[in-house]
């Protein structure tokens, strides 16, 4: 019988991405006394980083909040993989750090991270309701928009 | 007779700067239950920053590197401060918050942080391996390349 989150991820047609590999000297999760520290995830599809460029410029906030969005189904994909397989395990989404790559005169990175937010709430209902910050940043790794940290409390 | 952990900085010839104090109205570090939050740290050693500039401008790549692994040192001192000078109270590095001060154009950001996660596997092994993120920052306190900031898991 598939788990609450799982039904709610196929009733929104949602198909996580396959969880990525760090490319360096690090691990996308960590577990640590009940709390899930998830690593930055970039907006990863089929093992190629998506939306390169800056908002802004070359993206614009719809297809940042793509980016964002992208971001978020990368971060649950991991978590999920930090939960045994099992979403059902999550207590909360605690906190959500974001990052976005802009022009310096660019102020709407919380429109920009809504698209991570939004999606974590649509999933996880109140339980994905999250504290986070959303700033500005003159470079991403491999130039791509948006980076998002965040840390989940499981039972 | 030495901690485990002191022992592995001695083979390595690993020597910790003196925790730095806070330089401002905040601690450097603190503890709540059984993590430790580590402030962000910058490369000082031997009373002065190294290394300081812009990734992408007046820096390697390689620079880049090497000043993030001082960050490293500076974090550890902060951790060993924290678990009251025995670094073998240490569980495991959960989390590290990596900042580059880098050209809007650079995109290397992971390559230089990876001096100071480097750092912590040769120090704490399997239980140096954590979660992070690496950015660009368009500038950092008094010039720095980079700045790094920490969770840590420590026994009671």
């Amino acid at each position: 019988m598939p788990g609450k989150i799982e039904a709610r991820l196929k009733e929104l047609g949602i198909v996580l991405p396959t969880p990525s590999v760090p490319q360096a000297n690090y691990v996308p999760w960590v577990v640590s006394k009940g709390l899930v520290f998830i690593a930055g995830q970039i907006p990863m599809q089929d093992g190629k980083p998506q939306f390169v460029g800056k908002v802004g410029r070359e993206v614009s906030i719809e297809q940042g909040q793509q980016a964002a969005r992208l971001c978020a189904l990368n971060i649950l994909a991991h978590l999920k993989n930090a939960c045994g397989g099992d979403l059902d395990k999550v207590v909360r989404c605690a906190k959500v750090g974001a990052f976005v790559n802009c022009v310096p005169e660019f102020s709407d990175q919380p429109k920009v991270v809504n698209g991570a937010s939004d999606l974590l709430v649509s999933v996880l209902g109140d339980a994905g309701r999250h504290a986070r910050f959303a700033v500005g940043a003159p470079g991403l790794p491999f130039g791509v928009a948006v980076e998002i940290d965040a840390v989940f409390e499981i039972k | 007779m030495p901690g485990r952990v002191e022992q592995r900085l001695a083979e390595r010839g690993i020597i910790l700067p003196p925790a730095m104090k806070a330089m401002a109205n905040y601690v450097p570090y603190t503890v709540t239950g059984a993590h430790v939050w580590v402030a962000g740290q910058g490369p000082f050693l031997d009373g002065k920053l190294h290394h300081n500039g812009r990734l992408g401008e007046d820096l390697t790549i390689d620079q880049g590197k090497a000043c993030a692994r001082i960050v490293g040192l500076n974090v550890l001192a902060q951790v060993k401060a924290a678990c009251g000078g025995d670094l073998d109270r240490v569980v495991r590095c959960v989390k590290l918050g990596g900042f580059v001060n880098a050209t809007p154009d650079f995109t290397k950001h992971h390559e230089v942080i990876n001096g100071c996660s480097e750092l912590m596997i040769e120090v704490f092994g399997e239980r140096g391996k954590h979660a992070r993120f690496a950015v660009g920052a368009p500038i950092l306190p008094m010039g720095t390349s980079v700045e790094i900031d920490g969770v840590f898991e420590i026994e009671a």
